[in-house]
């Protein structure tokens, strides 16, 4: 199935013989759509000018009165040193988690490919970390990564990698590349997913060709796979951007951004500033800033999506 | 020639499943790690360093849990906030993505990009505007104050989902139903809906397992313990001041339990519409 199919009725023609029929039936389309786009209007749409509206006021915690401060928030939030370790923070946690997901989902993909008894089996298994509540992953890894009971640590004392056992989500230096961890085992069942979709698509006789010319292994994966898969790696490299850049629970289950905020990303902060220490005003200036970025990523998406005169 | 090609064939097929099997274990691993300790005698969970094999199985973490936490109710209202996640969602969705399907209106692009923004509006950037929805709603600490928010985020992968599959229905099979003299909705009901069986399994799957996973809201909006999902249920374990990992890791175990069984039966409708938004065919 195809999203980005084009719909083949003819809105001009109709619109012609604009029949009572018609605008019955074009009343009756209205209608079926109005409940959802309403209640996204309500539960989406009014929440984002909340936040807009919210973010030029100051609601302190200990109050309820709102004052208008107007830009203020924005440009202490600029001229804050946090603003920009958040940036560089979040930068990373999204390069690194979207670079491992991608990477490991193509190595699953392209052994899963072929001709693999028990495939069904291997999909089940490796969609499994998908599918289960980030919070669980989350308590998992931070048991894996215990520096007293950990797995890791005894598997890396009985290899002689380390002497003592070390705590990884304790130390500022390397708690992020702790949940980093878990994020990308959380988003390479969805990146493998898709791969294997994309790789099954391309025309088996491209190979054979390649085979009959003695090209290589890797020459067949570097100018025939990746070739055609582009746009489905683009696609799901896109969307695993946006999903890492917002992800929250992984990262409030494991460290709740700490310690001394190393772990926390742009979401977490609006969290922390917004919701726990209830700054509605300053949280909804972060957010707005989140809104920005992400519509970024919106329309690169959208423009990729819609590419090459495909239409809706 | 030929031998030489086909023992390359051989070796090649245990390089393919030697990795598989790699791959397999290392995505496996945290299962495994929070299964075996769970098993573990309660001496045996807290000595360091940790034995990567249970030296005996104990069913005592169970036990315990089941006496001494709410695994129990969490997994209750786990069920309810799905389950009523799913019909409000499919309640909006399968009208709004018929409608798309069939007929041709000014602003149907619109409203589907629309639509599609949403999906990218993930709901911590949100989250402030949101509790300030809920509060004038009066929805704190009510199911719906979860319910809601995660219809709206589960609605656009469903309306897509759907109208995709909507558009296969060849028209012609509606139309002689309705000189029969069917209504719409026995039309719907009755053909549409039963010829797209599997895009509504794997709405209804996607959209349970949202609602199942998902930990921001209940913790925004649900402070009554009474009413804690799982995720929020092992939260509040870690959250405690000395985490007791035994009981936690048996509640994670029993609170993925449904969902094991879940990818079991469904598994092919999940990957259908994992792959229906990111794959052109």
């Amino acid at each position: 199935m195809s999203l980005a199919e084009e719909h083949t009725q003819t809105g001009g023609d109709s619109r012609l013989s604009q029949s009572a029929a018609h605008v019955k039936r074009n009343r009756r389309a209205y209608l079926l759509i109005a409940p959802a786009a309403l209640f996204l209007v309500a539960v989406v749409g009014y929440p984002i000018l909340e936040t807009f509206r919210l973010s030029l006021y100051r609601s302190p915690a200990d109050s309820t009165i709102e004052t208008f401060v107007g830009l203020q928030h924005y440009v202490d939030i600029l001229n804050s040193d946090i603003f920009y370790r958040l940036l560089w923070q979040t930068g990373r946690w999204v390069a690194v988690g979207v670079a491992g997901k991608t990477l490991l989902g193509l190595l699953i993909a392209v052994h899963l490919k072929g001709d693999i008894r028990g495939r069904k089996f291997f999909r089940t298994a490796f969609l499994i970390p998908w599918g289960i509540p980030y919070a669980i992953s989350a308590v998992v890894f931070r048991w894996i990564e215990h520096p007293q009971f950990g797995y890791l640590n005894a598997i890396l004392l009985k290899l002689g990698v380390i002497e003592q056992g070390i705590g990884i989500l304790g130390n500022p230096d390397i708690a992020w590349l702790g949940v980093v961890v878990a994020d990308i085992w959380i988003g390479t069942p969805f990146m493998a997913i898709i791969f294997l979709a994309g790789l099954q698509s391309i025309p088996q006789d491209l190979y054979e060709a390649a085979a009959i010319d003695g090209a290589e292994r890797w020459h067949q994966f570097r100018y025939i796979t990746l070739p055609q898969l582009k746009s489905v790696i683009l696609m799901a490299t896109l969307l695993s951007t946006i999903w890492t850049f917002v992800s929250f629970d992984t990262i409030w289950t494991m460290t709740g951004g700490g310690p001394i905020s190393t772990t926390a990303t742009l979401v977490i902060h609006i969290y922390q500033v917004g919701l726990q220490n209830g700054h509605l005003g300053l949280g909804a200036a972060y957010s707005v800033i989140g809104f920005l970025l992400l519509l970024l990523f919106a329309i690169v998406y959208l423009r990729v999506y819609t590419r090459g005169g495909e239409e809706l | 020639m030929t031998m030489a090609g086909h023992d390359e064939g051989g070796l090649r097929r245990v390089r393919v499943y030697g990795m598989l099997i790699a791959l397999l274990g290392i995505m496996m691993f945290p299962f495994y790690a929070m299964f075996s300790s769970t098993f573990k005698p309660e001496s045996e969970i807290f000595s360091a360093p940790a034995t990567l094999v249970p030296s005996q199985l104990s069913l005592g973490a169970y036990v315990d849990v089941w006496t001494q936490t709410d695994v129990l109710l969490w997994i209750a209202n786990s069920f309810v906030i799905s389950l009523g996640t799913v019909v409000l969602t499919l309640l909006l969705a399968i009208p709004a993505a018929y409608s798309c399907a069939r007929n041709d209106f000014v602003g149907k692009r619109t409203f589907l990009l629309a639509v599609l923004v949403v999906q990218m509006f993930a709901p911590v950037v949100l989250i402030v505007g949101l509790f300030d929805v809920i509060s004038r709603l009066g929805l704190f600490n009510t199911y719906l104050a979860v319910i809601v928010p995660a219809a709206a985020f589960t609605l656009p992968f469903n309306i897509w989902m759907l109208y995709g599959y909507f558009k296969t229905v060849p028209v012609e099979l509606e139309e002689s139903a309705r000189i029969d003299g069917a209504s719409q909705l026995q039309v719907l009901t009755k053909i549409v809906l039963p010829l797209t069986k599997p895009a509504l399994v794997a709405s209804i799957t996607y959209t349970f397992l949202y609602a199942w996973n998902r930990l921001l809201f209940v913790l925004t909006f649900l402070t009554d313990s009474g009413k804690y999902n799982i995720p929020r249920g092992v939260f509040s374990m870690v959250g405690a001041l000395q985490t007791d990992w035994r009981m936690m890791l048996t509640v994670s175990v029993i609170g993925i339990i449904p969902l094991l069984v879940l990818f079991a039966f469904l598994e092919q409708y999940i990957v259908a519409g994992m792959t229906a938004g990111a794959v052109k065919e």
